[in-house]
């Protein structure tokens, strides 16, 4: 399974932020509503009573009207009958809402009717206005009804009857229609849809104010349920009921008011600013992202790039620094120095080791051969010996040119002309010493002579071509040294017909450290030129046993002061 | 920089969204408006649908227009009403037709120009009709019979009093009570049938007359059955003027104060009562809830309650209920 890639900073900083943000929010929004809920349903039960008390009162003091006013008929009822009719028109007129007032016998037999403009027909098939199941009590209010004892004029009412003393009839009766409880009731709003509404003690609804609704069936109260619960408030999962119970009458008042409307309302309100504030919050976190991003997560990545850059190629390396925050620069500024100071190290330790080869092999140059200084020595003092003194003097002439250039006052480069020289003093000396065993010819082509090659180049090749290849011939050695250009590079060739060598040999050889006679082995100069000059430099070794030996050694063109430049 | 920042913009972007969501939570605020095109404006059950029709005006916060031509009869009138209201603007329409195909076309023409149309009391032939809102008729028709079998007599000679023949309602009805008689013809009484049958206007002296006419023709009759409340109140005064009150049993239909006081006279017998308070309140109620997007819960018919009362159940509670009007 791949392993996640580690999150981005600025991806967390905002996650996080984002994170306690939401969770805050969400928190305080859930307490919020819960604290909210609680107090609306507080607010609720409070104004849905202070309208129901205030229904209350109203509904009072009608009834308390209508007890005056009933007062005043029963006060009428003792008066003589024309002053009584009189009295009962100027009631009837001042009070529109008083259907009829009517009186009856002792079995509910109607006895007169005043209304106005209208008079009960003959034949009255029922009178909802007497109730004979209340004839034990004092007096009574009914539930609504219609008015039955007239033609052609069915209001509905509710009649208020009371028992009479000292009067012809026993009962009299006012039918009340709802035109002033209407007027107290149906204007009363709780909240946005509650209402107001009457009912009796047993739960038969009074007034309404969506009384044909209801009796169309298209809507009903719990009256039954409400009837059996005493005064108070009660809240209920969306309803808020308060009931009221109106003085002196079996009539209560019942406030309905709901809660999900209330509390929907203003939860969405608050809800729609929780989450106009998240957003806020959410740009803010983006915003500082961004600002975090420049000032972290940019130049953080930047830098990781630029080190993994200067781990791939420390040599060509620069740097340039990134900007962001001050802890950030910081950073830059001290991996540029380290950076700085790990190249400036890097530079030292290469230059030290060629310091230190260049030393070595320094060393090793000084050095001479004491034996071939010995026999050379011999030899010159052999001839003297013979009188073979112009010989001599050739020899000591070599002799000296070989030493001359060999320390060429210490530069590592000399002229190529210079090296030639050295090969063929050595090659002359040698000649000698091998008394003739061999013949040497130089093809130099004069393009060459003003380049620099390093010293010593030719002679340890010259050498090991002698003493492997050219010693141990029996007939007559012959080595070519070649120098041409090629290109952009000089080469050397040094071309013998010796005995040859096999191809392990030929590897061996640029293996072997220094042979004992010269001090420099063929090994150096390739590791010289390799150091001078870089790798695809050097020299190469063809060999053919029987046929011969081919060494070709490549190096650049340099010109005087050229290499110091480079 | 560029690859940060697309998801966040993605986020930002959802967040508008949502605001956006939530600002439109303001539904209910639309005032929407609704036309009741009904069959006439004159007798008290259309007044009775037009209470019921302000009460859930009121109550879904809807501007109500109420119009009817000035006879039942007359289609044309109502089919330019519909046409009226379309190019009024209104929303929805809330209609009784008078006549089942002729006043098709123009429903469908509301449709088409996007009107949302809910039907009431009588149907109209048009796929537009999202919910039909009314009595059963036929079932009313086999109530009438049932309340006519009540007279307790044999050989039943039916008249039957219905208005104009293209009305649906009048038919369904008109089937009914002569399904209903050929199903008690020889079982429940010996005999009964429908001797005389006549289409009148639905006014009241018309009807007055028509009727007089029927029952002069067809002295047989024993049984008479009007199918609205303007033929109600018509046969009514005829059996009065007649002096058939105890001969003739007479079973009307709705509510009106001419019938109620006949009802205790005894001229009329029995009454069919509709509900045309709840036909208003729940065909605006219906075209409420299609213009706020919940129509899909309305039903393609509901039936308002029907209910038969005569002489000794009038004044019960249910009965005032039903037959007076809450003012």
């Amino acid at each position: 399974m791949k392993k996640l890639p580690a999150p981005r900073i600025t991806t967390v900083l905002v996650g996080m932020v984002v994170g306690v943000v939401a969770v805050i929010l969400g928190c305080s929004i859930l307490i919020f509503i819960d604290r909210y809920h609680t107090a609306i349903v507080q607010n609720a039960g409070t104004s849905s009573a202070q309208a129901v008390s205030q229904v209350t009162g109203t509904v009072t003091n009608y009834l308390r009207d209508m007890d005056e006013a009933m007062d005043l008929v029963v006060a009428s009822m003792e008066q003589s009958e024309q002053h009584r009719d009189q009295l009962f028109q100027a009631f009837l007129r001042i009070r529109p809402d008083v259907v009829a007032i009517t009186s009856y016998t002792k079995d509910g037999t109607l006895q007169d009717c005043w209304a106005l403009d209208h008079t009960p027909k003959e034949n009255i098939v029922c009178n909802l206005s007497f109730d004979s199941s209340k004839t034990d009590l004092d007096g009574y209010v009914t539930v609504p009804h219609v008015e039955t004892i007239f033609d052609s004029y069915y209001p509905w009412v509710v009649t208020m009857a009371v028992r009479l003393q000292n009067s012809t009839a026993d009962w009299v009766a006012l039918d009340l229609s709802f035109s002033s409880i209407s007027s107290y009731i149906s204007n009363v709003g709780i909240g946005q849809h509650g209402y107001c509404f009457i009912m009796d003690d047993t739960g038969n609804i009074i007034y309404h104010p969506q009384q044909q609704l209801i009796y169309s069936g298209l809507k009903s109260e719990e009256t039954t349920r409400l009837a059996g619960m005493a005064d108070g408030t009660y809240v209920e999962d969306t309803v808020i009921y308060c009931l009221n119970s109106v003085e002196n009458s079996d009539w209560r008042v019942v406030g309905v008011s709901y809660l999900d409307e209330l509390v929907n309302r203003n939860v969405a309100e608050m809800v729609r600013l929780c989450l106009l504030l998240a957003l806020t919050v959410l740009i803010v976190a983006l915003f500082a992202s961004c600002v975090l991003f420049w000032l972290f997560g940019r130049p953080l990545r930047g830098l990781a790039a630029a080190m993994e850059d200067f781990e791939k190629d420390a040599d060509h390396f620069t740097y340039r620094p990134v900007g962001g925050a001050r802890e950030v620069q910081e950073l830059s500024d001290s991996f540029q120095h380290m950076v700085v100071r790990i190249q400036r190290l890097m530079t030292q330790v290469r230059e030290e080791e060629v310091n230190l080869r260049k030393t070595e092999l320094k060393a090793l140059q000084a050095q001479i051969n004491p034996h071939f200084l010995y026999n050379t020595l011999d030899s010159i003092a052999w001839m003297c010996e013979r009188g073979r003194n112009a010989d001599a003097v050739q020899m000591v002439h070599a002799l000296a040119r070989l030493f001359r250039i060999s320390i060429s006052k210490g530069h590592e480069l000399i002229p190529i002309a210079k090296e030639i020289e050295h090969a063929q003093s050595y090659l002359q000396i040698q000649k000698y010493r091998y008394k003739n065993q061999f013949t040497y010819a130089f093809w130099v082509d004069p393009a060459c002579n003003d380049y620099l090659c390093n010293k010593i180049t030719l002679q340890p090749i010259i050498e090991n071509a002698i003493n492997h290849g050219l010693d141990l011939l029996v007939e007559e050695g012959h080595i070519d040294v070649e120098v041409f250009p090629d290109g952009e590079d000089i080469v050397f060739r040094v071309t013998d017909n010796g005995v040859g060598m096999s191809p392990e040999q030929a590897a061996s050889i640029l293996q072997r450290g220094p042979s004992d006679r010269t001090g420099i082995g063929i090994k150096n100069v390739n590791d010289r030129l390799k150091i001078y000059f870089g790798e695809k430099y050097g020299l190469q070794i063809h060999s053919e046993l029987d046929v011969g030996t081919c060494v070709e050694i490549r190096m650049p063109k340099v010109r005087e002061g050229g290499y110091e430049t480079k | 920089m560029r690859q940060n920042n697309r998801p966040a913009l993605a986020v930002l972007l959802a967040c508008f969204g949502l605001l956006a969501g939530c600002t439109h939570v303001g539904e209910a605020d639309i005032r929407h408006s609704v036309t009741l095109v009904v069959k006439s404006t004159e007798t008290e059950f259309w007044r009775s649908v037009f209470a019921g029709a302000e009460a859930a005006a009121a109550e879904y916060n809807m501007d109500l227009t109420v119009t009817g031509p000035e006879t039942e009869e007359d289609y044309e009138a109502q089919n330019r009403m519909v046409a009226q209201a379309v190019a009024n603007g209104t929303e929805a329409l809330v209609f009784s037709a008078i006549d089942y195909e002729n006043n098709a076309a123009a429903i469908d023409a509301a449709a088409e120009a996007g009107v949302q149309v809910v039907a009431i009391d009588s149907n109209v032939d048009s796929q537009a009709v999202r919910s039909y809102i009314g009595t059963d008729n036929y079932a009313a028709g086999q109530m009438a019979v049932q309340a006519a079998l009540r007279c307790g007599w044999q050989d039943l000679r039916v008249g039957i009093v219905n208005f104009d023949v293209n009305s649906a309602n009048g038919q369904e009805r008109e089937d009914g009570v002569r399904d209903a008689f050929a199903a008690a013809d020889g079982s429940t009484v010996d005999s009964a049938r429908v001797v005389a049958a006549i289409n009148t206007l639905a006014e009241s002296a018309g009807a007055e007359a028509d009727t007089a006419a029927m029952l002069r023709d067809h002295p047989e009759i024993n049984v008479l059955l009007a199918f609205n409340e303007p033929t109600s109140v018509g046969a009514a005064n005829a059996v009065a003027e007649l002096g058939l009150a105890d001969s003739v049993w007479l079973v009307g239909f709705d509510s009106n104060v001419a019938t109620i006081d006949a009802l205790q006279t005894g001229v009329v017998d029995a009454l069919i009562v509709q509900n045309p308070y709840a036909m208003g309140y729940l065909g605006v109620e219906s075209a409420y809830k299609l213009l706020s997007g919940q129509g899909k819960t309305l039903e393609s018919t509901v039936d308002t309650a029907t209910s038969i009362v005569d002489r000794d159940n009038m004044f019960t509670m249910d009965s005032q209920k039903v037959l007076f009007a809450f003012e």
